[in-house]
């Protein structure tokens, strides 16, 4: 008798926008967000209400990830930002703030929200073609020759993260780790199609940061060292083979029916008699390194050993895949078939290495392998982890540069600098573009205006000390002047601009953000300076951000209706 | 316990579409919005199509669920026009009610002035019905396909303002916005001209597309819809499960298993006996009685299938199953990739296509987002085939409006050639015409109901009925120019005067296009919807035996698979 429960009628919501409650939301969403973004963020505690584990973070994937809303569409904008970063591993806080408040600007604009659409539209062409274009002024070619920008780059990600309790030495260590792990993984000598290898991350807690390490090859843990021959440590390059399937003598290939035996048969036996069998085989074939993704027979492990050949079991397979690519062998997992001379791989030699109370083997490999492991310690075991995911999202800002070897200035300036150039093209173009797009000239300048104050915004949201933001009227960079400085004094506060290519100087000018300024299209930094960038963007990233956070944005003004379904 | 019998007034009705209208016009028209609805899973969803909005809602009153199913049948057809017809269908009844109420004719033989009423209507709803089935094709064919054009198969070309390109640029601002429209249908254009088969009709290859749409395309999220695309191939969505090994260039060649390759020697059920005396020396081998017997035949046999696939020069090994460890090992050895759990729909595709195949990569920032943009693009396809679709009607009343079908002429050649030359005896629409979006349709109809009426005055027994659709028709442009009346008017003016001119309405290319074929079929389908609604005159609410054992669970309710009792 099956329950057939009635479908109850559904929930619905007009104009989600000119709801109260929904925009309330949306306005502390964008509050707490803005006050975990940049360098100088403040964490947020995460704690659930069945007793888990409390997380210190102000890492957007997280945030989100746990900011579940009961309102469709507040969850609409978060999934949009949470797919963005798991694409992308950053400027998830950027993309978030950024799309909140062309929420909120083309709210306050009054313009009817099928122009705000189409402007926002219009000016993300414009920015996008602007930031891809060869004259871009906030934009950096990386160059490979030199591993500075990549460290730059590097730095930028990690010392973003405050909840890893990094010193400034040592984010630059860390961040050196990171750019030497990314080198070690892109294949030099590849004709043909490049593939990436792995970082493999091993975290040790309770030692120094400065501790932490990067080595070439595979580091498996090694509980039974003593079981480890000396013959093979050490200068010896060693015949290696690997075996995917388990060699414990189970039978669990054959199929789901049942053994009857009769008389004397004895299937234990005979299997172990096949393994040994096997091992005489490797033996014979000259392996020294014997390895296996899930268990070998006690007596097979013996026999091994008793021949000098170095046994490691239960690898997993995530290890199985860097070994098999390190080695260059083929894992095996026929037990009767002669294993054939190719699927033999070598590796150059074993070592020990010790960190902490974990004892390693360290596998290194013969040639150029790609394969690299990073050891990371920290102080205790919640910074660990967060530092452990920000390396992860490190390896992939770079990687990234692969495919596109540029990077944005950071610290604000590619903000304030993007903003300053739409400004200037908005007006010097309005005549054609209001028609264009089929709306006034008021109504574009207004969609523009708002769409500017929110990438400004963004930009202001990195000051955390109640400072006042300020650009400059030749680049366009991002400034800050503490709260306490007088105005006269002004260029002797303010040091130098966010991204740290600018210096302050008496003939400079600048006004406050969000404030009306003469347009003026903003000069690109002379490559004169002496100066050296100190924060860098992704661009691949942050591009793509800036292409959600309008897309989303223009998706969540398009929205009339809301239907929950509440069954 | 029997509820009261509920005797269903005309009020009802016009109550019940009143409120489906109103929510349908949320996303109408040039100034419609998306509607946001979550599933009882949880899961967001993005819409401007009537039928998935109206599902979303999960209606209780079975008249407005019986409208719904009537609206989806009908997009489920043609792919096009739902929210037209909740429009067109709330207008009819308003019509027909006013009509209803005035009738001074009450007859005594009803005992109420409900009743009567309903009669009147009901009477109007079959006229309207028949009149439609009799003459609404050739009153389309001569009032309103002369002033549209008809598509050849040719103009699926991927150059943009091509016509077909605006036909389905009108249709995508329909379902996704003003935004993305020509980007889509762009991208759509090139698909079916990729996917054109040499000989084949059109229509095969929009069918082909249609039904397997789900193995042509891939939603990647966390990207901009910007970066959707064609790629050529078609794309497996899984991973390789051995290491992929670089082709040497040239042809791949690729063999396709739907089962284990490994043999399973035992199933469930079977047993194996081993160490049967007698057995062995049948067999007289000694090692009859060993497991090993088995699993090295089961082994064996596998090398067997890897050397052949060798022989054969396979490189790439596709399979609808997860297969063994030792087939991962030994494809490896022989250098074959495999591919594990592919789904059917994948394979099936992959070992029918001939031609070079092509698939669509759809981008968005969620989930919500590409289905919205895989549903857009499905009921586009479905609303190409509609627009081609040829229409086998009466031949008798065709004949007589061969001379004026004639007039119509291609947009594609730009003169005033035919691109169908003379049309099908049996078919009046020709397949693939089209008018200018925007109410044209429903302004030429209105027309030539009109004239129609004018015309055969006395000797149809039509003509309140007819009046009464001519005005009911009039609702959608109103409804799409709510914004400004005064444009109402203007394109109105304008319609008319290229009537009275003989002048394509062509004018006004810049509005899109829209689809005849599947206009006639929506006109038919609401007023059959229109007579379906008048045909039931009271519901009877009842219940299963469940409910009445289950009394205490009154908050539960049991829902029954007839819970409306149709007349």
């Amino acid at each position: 008798m099956s329950r057939v429960v009635k479908k109850s009628p559904s929930v619905c919501t007009d104009l989600p926008l000119d709801n109260t409650d929904i925009c309330n939301k949306l306005s502390l969403l964008k509050q707490l967000l803005i006050s975990c973004f940049g360098p100088a963020g403040r964490l947020k505690q995460i704690h659930n209400n069945i007793g888990g584990r409390v997380i210190s973070t102000s890492t957007s994937s997280v945030l989100l990830s746990a900011l579940s809303s009961s309102q469709p569409f507040i969850n609409l904008i978060r999934t949009s930002v949470l797919n963005h970063v798991s694409r992308f591993n950053d400027c998830g806080l950027f993309t978030a703030i950024l799309c909140l408040t062309l929420l909120e600007q083309a709210k306050q604009s009054g313009l009817r929200r099928n122009v705000s659409i189409i402007v926002n539209k219009h000016l993300l062409g414009l920015c996008t073609s602007y930031l891809q274009g060869q004259n871009c002024g906030c934009k950096v070619k990386l160059d490979f020759c030199s591993s500075q920008y990549f460290i730059t780059l590097a730095f930028s990600v990690i010392s973003s993260k405050p909840a890893c309790v990094l010193t400034e030495p040592e984010a630059l260590h860390i961040s050196k780790l990171a750019v030497q792990a990314f080198l070690l993984t892109v294949p030099c000598n590849n004709t043909g199609v490049a593939r990436l290898g792995k970082t493999l991350t091993v975290c040790v807690e309770g030692h120094p940061v400065l501790d932490s390490a990067v080595f070439p090859g595979l580091l498996v843990d090694m509980p039974d060292i003593f079981f480890l021959n000396a013959e093979n440590l050490h200068g010896r390059s060693l015949c290696t083979v690997l075996f995917s399937a388990s060699l414990a003598g189970d039978l669990c290939e054959l199929g789901d029916g049942n053994i009857e035996l009769h008389g004397d048969a004895d299937t234990d036996s005979q299997i172990l008699d096949q393994l040994l069998e096997l091992g005489k085989q490797v033996v014979q074939d000259g392996v020294n390194l014997f390895v296996c993704q899930k268990v070998i027979h006690p007596v097979l492990q013996q026999y091994l050993r008793g021949q000098s050949v170095t046994v490691i079991e239960r690898l997993g397979i995530s290890l199985m895949e860097s070994l098999s690519q390190l080695a260059g062998a083929q894992p095996v997992a026929t037990l009767h078939t002669r294993i054939p001379p190719k699927a033999y791989g070598k590796v150059k030699e074993l070592t020990i290495k010790q960190f902490g109370s974990k004892t390693m083997l360290h596998i290194h490999p013969s040639g150029e392998s790609a394969i690299c492991t990073m050891i990371l310690c920290h102080r205790n075991d919640t910074m660990l982890s967060e530092l452990k995911v920000v390396c992860q999202k490190t390896e992939h800002v770079l990687r990234l540069t692969l495919r596109e070897p540029c990077a944005l200035m950071g610290g604000g300036c590619t903000e304030t600098h993007l903003a300053a150039y739409i400004r200037n093209k908005c007006i010097k173009e309005v005549i054609e573009s209001a028609s264009l797009l089929g709306c006034s000239q008021t109504e574009y300048l207004l969609g523009a205006e708002g769409f500017c104050r929110s990438l400004e915004s963004v930009a202001a949201a990195l000051d955390h000390k109640c400072g006042n933001s300020l650009t400059d009227l030749t680049h366009a960079h991002y400034w800050t002047l503490p709260a306490d400085v007088v105005e006269d004094h002004m260029e002797n506060s303010l040091g130098v601009c966010g991204c740290g290519l600018v210096e302050s100087c008496p003939s400079k000018k600048w006004t406050y953000l969000n404030t009306k300024y003469p347009e003026f299209s903003p000069a690109p930094v002379s490559k004169g300076t002496h100066l050296q960038v100190r924060v860098l963007d992704s661009f691949t990233s942050k591009l793509s951000g800036l292409q959600v956070a309008v897309e989303t944005a223009n998706l969540a003004l398009d929205v009339q209706y809301i239907i929950q379904d509440t069954n | 316990m029997m509820r009261p019998v509920e005797h269903l007034h005309l009020e009802h009705v016009l109550q019940t579409v009143g409120a489906l209208e109103a929510v349908v016009l949320r996303s109408f028209g040039p100034h419609g919005g998306q509607v946001l609805f979550t599933r009882d899973t949880g899961q967001a969803m993005l819409s401007r199509s009537g039928t998935r909005i109206l599902t979303a809602l999960r209606l209780e009153h079975p008249l407005a669920r019986m409208v719904v199913e009537c609206v989806w049948r009908h997009n489920a057809k043609t792919g096009d026009g739902s929210k037209t017809f909740i429009l067109l269908l709330a207008s009819l009844l308003r019509m027909i009610h006013t009509a209803a109420s005035k009738d001074p004719h009450v007859s005594l033989t009803h005992n109420s002035k409900e009743a009567a009423k309903a009669a009147t209507a009901r009477l109007l709803a079959d006229k309207l019905l028949a009149f439609a089935l009799d003459e609404l094709d050739d009153l389309i064919s001569v009032g309103v396909v002369p002033y549209g054009c008809v598509l050849s198969w040719k103009d699926f070309t991927a150059k943009t303002q091509s016509p077909v390109q605006k036909l389905l640029s009108s249709f995508f601002y329909t379902r996704l916005g003003q935004s993305n429209c020509d980007f889509i249908s762009n991208l759509l254009c090139e698909m079916l001209t990729h996917w054109k088969f040499q000989h084949d009709p059109p229509s095969g290859s929009l069918q082909f597309i249609n039904d397997n749409f789900p193995a042509l395309h891939t939603p990647v999220l966390g990207f901009p819809i910007s970066c959707s695309r064609l790629i050529e191939g078609q794309v497996i969505h899984r991973d390789f499960a051995t290491p992929l090994t670089e082709p040497d260039g040239g042809s791949v060649k690729v063999v396709v298993f739907t089962g284990h390759l490994q043999p399973k020697l035992l199933n469930a059920g079977e047993v194996l006996e081993l160490g049967c005396e007698a057995l062995g020396e049948q067999e007289n081998r000694g090692n009859g009685t060993s497991i090993l017997h088995y699993s090295t035949f089961a082994e064996i046999s596998l090398e067997y299938v890897f050397s052949n696939l060798q022989s054969l020069g396979v490189s790439v090994l596709l399979s609808a199953v997860k297969q063994s460890a030792a087939v991962l090992s030994l494809a490896t050895q022989a250098e074959i990739c495999v591919v594990e759990c592919v789904s059917e729909d994948e394979l099936s595709l992959f070992t029918h296509v001939m031609v070079k195949p092509c698939s669509l990569v759809i981008c968005g920032s969620g989930e919500g987002q590409t289905e919205q943009y895989a549903a857009a693009f499905q009921e586009a396809i479905r609303m190409v085939l509609t627009t081609w679709e040829p229409l086998n009607t009466r031949p008798t009343t065709a004949s007589k409006m061969v001379i004026h079908s004639h007039k119509s002429t291609s947009l594609h050649t730009g003169d005033t050639k035919p691109t169908y030359g003379f049309p099908c005896q049996n078919s009046v629409l020709e397949p693939g015409c089209v008018v200018p979006a925007g109410g044209t349709f429903e302004f030429l109809l209105n027309h030539a109901l009109l004239q129609h009426i004018s015309v055969c005055d006395n000797h149809e027994s039509f003509p309140a009925a007819s009046q009464l659709l001519a005005n009911a028709l009039l609702s959608v442009p109103r409804q799409i120019y709510s914004h400004s009346p005064r444009y109402f008017l203007q394109a109105q003016a304008m319609v008319l005067g290229s009537v009275q001119n003989h002048v394509h309405p062509f004018v006004m290319l810049d509005s899109g296009l829209e689809s005849v074929s599947c206009k006639y079929h929506l006109v038919l389908a609401v007023l059959q919807c229109v007579t379906r609604l008048f045909q039931i005159d009271t519901m009877l609410h009842t219940h299963t035996r469940l409910n009445t054992q289950s009394r205490r669970l009154a908050n539960i309710s049991w829902e029954d698979t007839e819970d409306e009792a149709e007349n």
